[in-house]
């Protein structure tokens, strides 16, 4: 379990049912009855034939078959419902565990920055993968049960008749070993069909979203013939590839017919003799028509492992650096009553000064990123970081935020070394509102309050970020849902919702990101003169040069370096690189130069 | 295409499709009933084996029988999968056509249906409810049909045994088969409420991720967690619940076939006791109603796929029933270049394309001689683009006439029209197909020749020379630069040799090598030909013969191009100091 880079399912699964031991292991001895049961019909009908034959040991009449029968089918009913919710309340804990872990992974990892890409893919990950995964703790006691079932159907077909079991059961077993091993050949080769129907998929897609252009031309005609090509080439496909899938079903459909015709040709003559019992028959020919479904059972749950192992691959591939069973440790899931959403707002911390000592994070791959920054903010100033597009600015404030891992060089708090700044950089020594600020479905106050306790810090927070105007708008005030990921705001509305998230965390240090790309000139305007009336210490990125002139500091970025740094009446003076970025005055133009 | 009225109801679709090949129809059914035949013989044969040994008949007579039962079920597979392979060919013939006709049927529509539909759920609506309605055929003809009369055939094989085993096996079918509708019913709404659950869950995880730079800085992710354990909290029970109501589908499979069992061994004793059935009826007794057990589960759940099927069989009616607002003209355009005349012309995306708001076209009139060059000039959203529309009637005026070639273009001939006019938009449509269909835009009927000598014109044919495969290489989208696929689109209207041409000029730059050989392109096309031009640049502007200034559905300046450029005065000469023309 501690080993290196591949994990071992079977350790994972462990971890996973130690979680929830008793519902596994009621659900594991139900499933088990559930799966055992079908050697039962076969019995009772040979036992049957043997009472009616007056071959069965005294005392047993017809009424006791049926007896039997009946309380074997209402024992199975009773074992059905309890594995089933048994089962269901571990698998949702055991995935949830998974769930959770790995979301908080997401949440502590370095770089907290997902790239849209790779959360889609987290996403992925946490929803499929930790499904196979969970699945996998049915495939323990569904394997157990299958392999019990297979070993018991075969001990007593063996007991009843050594010939016929050899002569005709094995050999059919092991055609139906090869039918599912062409099954999943027969997987392989429908990737031909998947392609003709993803042809047919795409051909359409290109048809409804070039509609303008194909009616434009005139060319509907000729696109429906082109869609009729791909769909005769997907129909000879299909058709090959269903007719091959059920030329194999027909293996399966076929073995209890056909296992029964062999029985009878080979036994015919020991039955007249008696030494083969209708009974006997009857128990072979139940049993046939088992086999076909128990190695397609078997078949899944083959497949069912081999899915989870790649999910465990996929799912420690998320967690770079962290141990892989990090992934199944238990954590309680607070699932009797509610989490509590509301947390206690820490003490606040006066900032004396906060200083960067050439710090550095360059991406790999593309080599930009910032290089050996270093700059000094001293309470109530404001510093503006500026400069051209890429040259860094937002990686500038990750790195000092801790949202992205300094390579080198370090930070100091009052003075003091701060180790992990991903940890330490938060409120309520530091609060930021990032460029495209993301929020959570929700009402705007929720989103403000991200827990905060509710004790009219929203009201003076929105005040504060210029919301006042739009809030009358949205006709819930402060109470709109916004909608999944804010959507039913503007940019601008979810940018100030941002900054009101940020003041109300009563931080030391305000940390924004151009809040100027969503923002119209007035807005942004109103809203800076608000901060500064609350002589807040402030690091922002900003190309506006009413902000730049009314800064303490400015801070000119370049290729990923500070070239110049100090008011901005100085750095013109001494700078040439600030000259020609602050010249082409108007500040919409001057961010088009750069592009 | 094919259709002259389109079908509006599952029945008139089943009729549409599936009733054209009813020989088809005719094989598959007939060995549907042969292979159930043979089903329901199938234990009659092996009673009839179990009879003889009672008899002590001789073991070649046994050997015969077995021999017999042998052949049957061989043969009752292989007609089952010609069976099988006939019902596909019909389901995939007939949606193949509905698929087609469906596509055609779309494209026939005007654009507002368009706009109001993403292409996501016209591609769901074409092929996904058609392979629904596939599932449909496929379902409703083999496994619906073929397990009723197998249940039909069993329960009539086990009343020709005795009356009452009939009558006692038909009450357990009927009340069985209502027990499982209805828990299947119930657990389905089950199920939706955990898909919702299941939904929500994954709904706050995506945003979480996506948030984690937000919440971290916000000192939050122990809330965002908290969010996590409440959704999961909520998610728990509903998820017991489906499941458990799952379940109970089993549970009734499970009664129903243990009361067969009982009820097979309860009648079997007691006749065989009263010599009311041999040995071997016994054994036809617990055998048919071992066998009735499959077709019942694959019946409930093969109308639950029926009902799919209907929901699916109704959308794509519904999509049939659209009809086109515009209504097809007759006149044809003449040949030559063509003169374009608005005349009085308003416009409103929307029902109400009358009403005042929401116009994005007021009563703009212009004309432009043929032979002629015109500029339309102004920002996103000024109408440019609603002018081409119009021009090609995608869209119908709400008011005012649109002349084409002197023709009003209502009265037109769409085909005609359309094949008059070249369009080379901006964001220029490349389909993943060879070269050749992406030039000739899939007509079959232009000649290599030709191509080659467009290509030539284009100066495309060095490029050409290093495709693999020459005119059949496969392109697409992603493998052409902006360069080539504005060059393409040129070269699908040289082919077409319109009487007037639109072109939406790209407002992104291109190399200068390329731009050069689309500028030497341009000279040549617009030779001799009507064109109108949405332009971005001031090179393309000043080779027009007139420029209009197009603001918020108006013309706010209209003249000969020269003139205004040279008025310092003019919106187009400040447009142009701006350097705001590139919008």
């Amino acid at each position: 379990m501690n080993g290196p880079a591949e994990p071992s399912p079977l350790g994972f699964l462990w971890r996973l049912i130690t979680y929830s031991p008793w519902r596994y292991l009621l659900a594991a001895s139900a499933w088990a009855v559930f799966h055992l049961w079908p050697l039962l019909p076969g019995v009772l009908g040979k036992l049957l034939f043997d009472v009616l034959e007056g071959r069965a040991p005294a005392g047993i009449t017809v009424w006791t078959v049926v007896a039997v029968a009946v309380g074997a089918g209402l024992a199975r009913c009773v074992a059905i419902v309890g594995a089933t919710v048994a089962w269901a309340g571990w698998y949702l804990r055991a995935r949830g565990l998974i769930q959770r872990n790995l979301l908080a992974l997401v949440f502590r990892k370095p770089g907290a920055q997902p790239l849209p890409a790779a959360a889609g893919e987290n996403i992925s990950t946490l929803r499929d993968d930790s499904d196979a995964i969970a699945m996998m703790g049915g495939w323990g006691f569904d394997m157990m049960s299958g392999l019990i079932f297979a070993g018991g159907g075969l001990a007593i077909l063996l007991s009843v008749d050594v010939q016929v079991t050899l002569v005709v059961m094995a050999p059919l077993a092991v055609v139906l070993v090869l039918a599912q091993l062409a099954r999943a050949r027969a997987y392989r080769i429908r990737v031909r069909s998947r392609a003709a129907t993803a042809q047919v998929t795409g051909t359409i897609q290109e048809i409804v979203s070039a509609t303008r252009a194909i009616k434009a031309a005139g060319r509907e005609r000729e696109v429906v013939a082109r869609l009729r090509r791909d769909n005769e080439a997907r129909k000879t496909a299909m058709i090959r590839d269903k007719v091959q899938s059920l030329a194999i079903d027909s293996v399966f459909n076929s073995t209890a017919s056909i296992g029964s015709g062999l029985i009878l040709l080979l036994a015919a003559g020991r039955m007249r003799s008696g030494e083969f019992t209708t009974g006997d028959f009857v128990l072979f020919s139940t049993y046939l028509m088992q086999v076909a479904d128990y190695t397609s059972f078997m078949g899944y749950l083959v497949r069912t492992y081999q899915q989870a192992r790649v999910s465990f691959v996929r799912a420690a591939a998320m967690l770079p650096g962290t141990p892989s069973r990090t992934l199944v440790e238990h954590h309680p899931l607070h699932l009797r009553e509610d989490a509590s959403l509301t947390t206690v707002p820490p003490e606040p911390e006066p900032l004396r000064e906060l200083e960067a000592r050439s710090l550095t994070h360059v991406f790999p791959g593309s080599g930009r990123g910032v290089r050996e920054a270093s700059f000094t903010l001293r309470p109530g100033t404001v510093t503006v970081v500026t400069g051209p597009v890429g040259s860094g600015k937002t990686t500038l404030l990750r790195t000092v935020l801790g949202l992205y891992a300094p390579q080198d060089g370090d930070i100091r708090w009052n003075g003091e070394r701060v180790d992990a700044p991903g940890d330490f950089m938060v409120p309520p020594r530091v609060a930021y509102t990032p460029q495209n600020p993301a929020l959570l479905s929700g009402t705007i106050r929720e989103n403000v309050l991200l827990g905060l306790p509710d004790d009219g810090r929203v009201e003076r927070a929105a005040a504060l970020a210029v919301l006042g105007p739009d809030l009358e708008r949205l006709g819930g005030g402060l109470d709109t849902e916004i909608g999944v990921r804010g959507v039913r705001l503007s940019g601008g509305q979810a940018q100030r919702t941002a900054a009101a998230r940020m003041f109300a965390r009563d931080s030391a240090l305000l940390v924004m990101d151009d809040l100027s790309s969503a923002l119209d000139v007035e807005t942004e305007q109103e809203l800076w003169r608000r901060i500064f009336a609350t002589s807040a210490t402030c690091l922002a990125v900003s190309h506006r040069p009413a902000l730049l002139e009314r800064a303490d500091q400015v801070l000119l970025l370049k290729d990923g370096r500070i070239v110049a740094a100090g008011p901005l009446a100085e750095l013109l003076r001494t700078s040439p690189e600030m000259r020609t970025h602050y010249r082409p005055a108007p500040p919409t133009r001057s961010r088009q130069c750069h592009v | 295409m094919s259709t002259a009225r389109p079908p509006m109801t599952a029945g008139t679709l089943l009729r549409a499709y599936v009733g054209s090949q009813p020989a088809a129809v005719a094989v598959m059914a007939g060995l549907l009933v042969f292979s159930i035949g043979l089903e329901i013989a199938e234990p009659r044969i092996a009673a009839h084996f179990i009879e003889s040994v009672q008899l002590g008949r001789a073991e070649s007579t046994l050997v015969g029988i077995a021999a017999v039962f042998l052949a049957v079920a061989v043969t009752r597979q292989a007609a089952r999968i010609v069976s099988a392979y006939a019902s596909e060919r019909v389901s995939w013939i007939a949606t193949n056509a509905a698929r087609e006709d469906l596509t055609a049927h779309v494209l026939s529509l005007d654009l507002t249906f368009h706009e109001s539909r993403p292409p996501g759920e016209l591609i769901e609506r074409i092929d996904g409810d058609v392979n629904q309605v596939a599932e449909f055929f496929s379902s409703l003809i083999l496994h619906i049909a073929g397990n009723v009369l197998l249940v039909l055939g069993i329960l009539i094989a086990l009343a020709t045994l005795d009356w009452r085993v009939g009558l006692t096996f038909t009450a357990v079918t009927i009340l069985s088969y209502l027990a499982l509708s209805r828990i299947a019913g119930i657990a389905g709404l089950k199920w939706e409420d955990d898909r919702e659950q299941s939904a929500r869950f994954f709904g706050y995880v995506g945003e979480a991720t996506l948030a984690t730079e937000d919440l971290r800085s916000s000192g939050a992710t122990g809330y965002a967690m908290a969010r996590f354990h409440r959704h999961l909290r909520a998610w728990l029970p509903v998820k017991v619940r489906a499941e458990g109501w799952g379940s109970a589908i089993w549970v009734v499979l499970s009664i129903a076939f243990t009361a067969g069992t009982a009820i097979a061994f309860g009648y079997g004793g007691v006749f065989y006791r009263d010599g009311v059935v041999s040995l071997s009826g016994v054994y036809l007794i617990v055998a048919y109603a071992a066998m009735l057990n499959t077709p019942m589960e694959v019946l409930r759940h093969q109308v639950q796929t029926l009902q799919q099927a209907m929901a699916a069989t109704r959308r794509i009616a519904e999509l049939f029933a659209h009809r086109s607002s515009l209504a097809d003209g007759t006149a044809t355009i003449p040949s030559g270049p063509l003169s374009v005349r608005f005349d009085q012309v308003s416009f409103g995306y929307g029902p109400d394309n009358e009403s005042a708001d929401g116009m994005v076209m007021r009563e703009v009139s212009f004309d432009v001689p043929a032979g002629t060059t015109l500029g339309l000039v102004g920002r996103t959203g000024a109408g440019k683009t609603t002018i081409a529309s119009l021009l090609f009637r995608l869209y119908d005026a709400g008011r005012g006439r649109v002349l084409v070639g002197g023709v009003d273009v209502r009265e037109a001939a769409l085909a005609s029209l359309r094949s008059r006019i070249g369009f080379v938009p901006q964001d220029v449509q490349i389909f993943d197909a060879t070269l050749r269909e992406n030039l000739t835009f899939f007509d079959e009927r232009a000649d290599d020749r030709r191509l080659l000598e467009i290509l030539d014109v284009l100066e495309l044919r060095p490029w050409l020379e290093g495709l693999p495969d020459g005119l059949s290489s496969r392109i697409s989208p992603g493998t052409l630069s902006a360069g080539q696929a504005q060059l393409i689109a040129l070269a699908r209207v040289f082919l077409t040799d319109p009487g007037l041409v639109v072109l939406d000029e790209p407002s992104s730059r291109l190399d200068p090598v390329t731009e050069a050989q689309v500028e030497r392109a341009l000279d040549r096309m617009l030779a001799g030909r009507t064109a109108i031009v949405i332009a971005h640049r001031l090179d393309t502007i000043r080779r027009t013969d007139q420029v209009i200034v197009l603001d918020t559905g108006a013309i706010a300046e209209r003249g000969a191009t020269a003139g205004l450029l040279a008025d310092p005065g003019s919106r187009l000469a400040r447009l142009y100091q701006v350097g705001k023309v590139l919008t």
